[in-house]
């Protein structure tokens, strides 16, 4: 069953205290967070968010397009190194 | 003898079919790749010059020239398909491709020395560089424009403003 609307949706509370008084004072500060079920607000778009994928915390800098999605599917708790050395590309953001 | 220069593009999985085909997992950016090569070259040294390729689901099924039934295709499962440096597919001004991030020695912008890219993982958003410093602790470096400053592949170095955390 999905969550009731009328409770709209759930984010950690202190999470979001931290991303309001980082939008209130318009700077940007890494945030760590063990809440991995926290829904991504419109509010976080643009700030960088540690979150913990069980071991350490992996920096995720949200963007419009992640709004409404949790935090938890932006860090995998499940590491595959792949085969080494192949014709994979990365690029900053 | 095996070139460790040479890059992975695919991997042989299985045959697919009667006729020889194989089907194979591409590990590359770019599957199309495929479309244009007249050969491949093995992990075990071997040449195939490619006779069709056709994709399938999430494969590409490719044919090898003399190659022409299933019986002769069997012993090519779990083959890893390689390309030399030169073959490579060229990337647009401000992508890397990771095995030249891999290695490369990290300095904030004081100069300070933080250690060597172990590996990069994709999450969905940004990729994270994965920095091994001496002390044998790892540091999350996000690949973002903001964070990652310059990055040097002739001198092997990059150069990075860490952010600020909240306490």
């Amino acid at each position: 069953m999905s969550r009731s609307i009328k409770k709209g949706p759930y984010v950690h509370e202190s999470l979001l205290k931290k991303v309001e008084v980082m939008n209130s004072k318009n700077e940007k500060k890494v945030v760590k967070t063990w809440s991995r079920s926290s829904t991504i607000l419109p509010s976080f778009v643009g700030h960088t968010i540690a979150v913990h994928d069980g071991r350490k915390h992996v920096p995720v800098y949200i963007t419009e397009d992640m709004v409404g999605h949790k935090l938890g599917e932006f860090a995998p708790t499940r590491t595959y190194k792949g085969h080494g050395g192949s014709e994979r590309s990365t690029s900053l953001r | 003898m095996v070139d460790n220069s040479l890059i992975t593009i695919g991997k042989i999985v299985a045959p697919h079919g009667v006729r020889g085909d194989v089907r194979v997992i591409p590990l590359t950016d770019f599957p199309e790749r495929f479309q244009t090569m007249k050969y491949v070259l093995l992990d075990d040294g071997r040449k195939l010059g490619i006779k069709e390729v056709k994709y399938h689901k999430q494969f590409v099924l490719l044919s090898f020239i003399g190659l022409s039934d299933r019986n002769a295709v069997e012993e090519l499962k779990g083959k890893i398909i390689k390309v030399t440096r030169e073959e490579l597919v060229a990337l647009p001004e401000g992508h890397y491709y990771t095995f030249d991030i891999i290695g490369l020695a990290v300095y904030d912008e004081t100069g300070t020395f933080l250690g060597i890219v172990k590996e990069v993982m994709p999450t969905g958003s940004n990729d994270v560089y994965i920095v091994e410093a001496e002390n044998q602790h790892s540091i999350m470096i996000p690949a973002l424009k903001d964070v990652v400053k310059i990055i040097d592949l002739q001198s092997k170095r990059m150069t990075v403003k860490l952010q600020e955390e909240w306490e």
